[in-house]
């Protein structure tokens, strides 16, 4: 992939922000009829009058596409009717826990996963080498909706161990010291389970792109030149590894973000996911439309903010400017 | 295929064992008349009663039979994966083939769209249009491949492109031959590989999607899937039924997963070029 190509990346993710609000803004207005008494007669929620009016008017009176877009960028998205809350309290009270459990589930298994599978690529042929792609390949065949429901079997019900659901202890007053432990000790378990679906294709295809990495010709170079084995692994090879890794992170969003919502709903983690789920069991649709529009853009945001750290750390790139 | 890449794959383990449990499946498939004596409808029996001689899972809160409910959720996911998996296989290998013989502005237009495709998280607007419209499986699936097919075509395309500067294609040119004929006759039979791969890959999402929005209450709740399954055993879970109940879905899904994606890591390791020079 040279200069030229990843100069469409950008406009590519602006359209397709314009696509899902577009996508937010309309579908609700293709339904036919008065939706919103059809909706929400099969719901558990029940609207008084006012309610009903109300939510009519959200989806039908809004002027037009600008003033949908101006609202959602000023916060007003609109009212919920099961939790009686503004969705953006909802959204922004479940955000911190969402990136918390992502972010830390993504950093840990891009970072130590980069670094086994160079390490493995470097050991290429040896058992321990062969051991862990075999383990890893099987890892992947493993949904999250497995690995999670069985460890929550395992170390919250058999042993006891750690919590079973929430994010932290409820009502519970604690010291600095002791709300950190309470927060680790709930995170720990969907933290594992992400951890173990997202790991085993980062060091995977770490793998396979170091192996062809090392064939090259300035490794030989820079070994010839009397460089210690750990830079030439890191400074010079590990570096061109490094690139599918960012493009399979694109490629891979879909997977992720299921995986996470599933992950988050098994141990009822107080994330997007969890909300999400609670609101397609209540049929909150304002809530449900919010939570889309709102984790697609900060996924496009986040893949933008990646494709912009690719071009930087891409070596090819940096020698051709 | 070459004669010697139907070795490697019969000497792979991981292809083996991929195909070991599609046999497995296809068994349980067509031999779900007999197996299961219930009608996974059936709400008649004793809510919770446990594994006996009559139900070999037991029955589920609803009073139906976990067993009959496992074959139909096998089924269901099953049709899915290879609904969704041909679908987008089908119009990521006509968009791939039409941008690599065309080339230009159509090339350009289908490319940008693509890549637009690839940056929406499609899962998302599954889950807006299942929410609001309530569609049916058959139809989610279909969306579903219409905003999965990027990555084949941009495999198809690159291949295609390497395969037309080949020289049998260029004396099938100098002879005269037509683009529907190199297309039909010599491009799209030598692209065979990459559509097992496509196709392997693409069933492996979908199948995983399945699940998982089953799993959240997306589907309709009277089609039965393993997903829906997990959901519901999972408010019992501190009872005595998981392993009558939680946990035979759970596994069933999770060998579904595997043969799917140990085909797709087999198939694409004996097939990629790229790997080959290893």
């Amino acid at each position: 992939m040279n200069g030229s190509r990843r100069r469409y990346y950008i406009p590519a993710y602006l359209f397709a922000a314009l696509v899902m609000m577009l996508a937010s803004y309309s579908l609700p207005r293709w339904l036919p009829g008065d939706f919103v008494t059809a909706m929400y007669s099969s719901s558990h929620v029940t609207l008084n009058a006012d309610q009903e009016q109300d939510l009519k008017a959200y989806y039908t009176e809004r002027q037009g596409f600008g003033r949908y877009v101006v609202d959602f960028f000023t916060l007003h998205w609109g009212y919920s009717y099961a939790f009686l809350t503004p969705i953006s309290e909802l959204i922004l009270g479940a955000l911190p826990w969402t990136l918390l459990l992502m972010g830390g589930a993504h950093l840990l298994s891009m970072i130590l996963g980069f670094i086994a599978g160079v390490e493995a690529a470097w050991r290429r042929g040896g058992i321990i080498e062969k051991a862990g792609v075999g383990t890893m390949t099987l890892l992947e065949g493993i949904p999250e909706i497995g690995t999670g429901v069985i460890l929550l079997l395992f170390f919250a019900l058999h042993l006891g161990w750690l919590p079973a659901s929430g994010g932290e202890t409820a009502y519970a007053a604690h010291s600095a010291g002791s709300w950190l432990l309470d927060l680790s000790r709930h995170l720990a378990l969907p933290l594992a389970t992400l951890f173990l679906a997202y790991f085993p294709g980062n060091f995977l295809l770490t793998r396979g792109s170091m192996v062809m990495v090392l064939k090259q010709q300035f490794l030989e170079t820079a070994r010839a030149k009397g460089l210690p084995p750990a830079r030439v692994r890191y400074g010079h090879a590990a570096r061109n590894a490094l690139l599918p890794m960012v493009t399979r992170f694109g490629l891979r969003i879909a997977f992720m973000v299921t995986g996470a919502l599933v992950v988050e709903t098994i141990y009822s983690y107080p994330g997007l996911g969890t909300l999400l789920f609670n609101a397609i069991a209540v049929r909150d649709l304002p809530l449900i439309q919010g939570i889309v529009l709102f984790s697609s853009l900060i996924v496009l945001f986040v893949n933008l903010g990646l494709e912009f750290v690719y071009s930087r750390i891409d070596p090819r790139v940096n020698h051709a400017s | 295929m070459h004669r010697n890449t139907r070795k490697e794959l019969s000497a792979d383990p991981w292809f083996l064992t991929g195909a070991a449990i599609v046999l497995v499946v296809v068994f349980l498939i067509a031999a779900t008349p007999w197996l299961s004596v219930h009608d996974p409808y059936d709400m008649g029996f004793q809510p919770l009663s446990p594994s006996s001689s009559e139900h070999w899972l037991g029955v589920n809160d609803g009073g139906m039979d976990i067993f009959a409910e496992l074959l139909l959720g096998i089924r269901n996911t099953v049709a899915f994966g290879l609904v969704t998996g041909m679908t987008a296989l089908v119009i990521g290998v006509i968009i791939g083939l039409v941008c690599a013989w065309f080339g230009g502005l159509t090339d350009d237009v289908l490319m940008r769209l693509s890549d637009i495709l690839l940056a929406i998280p499609s899962v998302m607007i599954l889950i807006l249009v299942a929410a609001l419209f309530r569609p049916s499986p058959v139809a989610l699936g279909l969306l579903l491949a219409v905003m999965a097919w990027p990555t084949t075509a941009k495999a198809i395309r690159a291949q295609a492109l390497v395969i037309r500067k080949s020289l049998h294609i260029q004396a099938a040119r100098q002879m005269g031959a037509s683009g529907t004929y190199i297309i039909g006759r010599h491009m799209m039979p030598e692209l065979f590989p990459l559509y097992l791969i496509g196709f392997a890959a693409k069933a492996r999402m979908a199948m995983f999607m399945e699940a998982s929005l089953s799993f959240l209450g997306l589907f309709d709740p009277s089609r039965k899937s393993l997903g829906m399954m997990i959901n519901y055993a999972l408010k019992y879970y501190y009872l005595d039924i998981w392993w009558n109940w939680l946990l035979p879905p759970i596994l069933c899904l999770t060998l579904l997963i595997m043969m799917v994606t140990f085909l797709a890591v087999s198939l694409e390791k004996v097939f990629d070029p790229r790997l080959k020079m290893l």
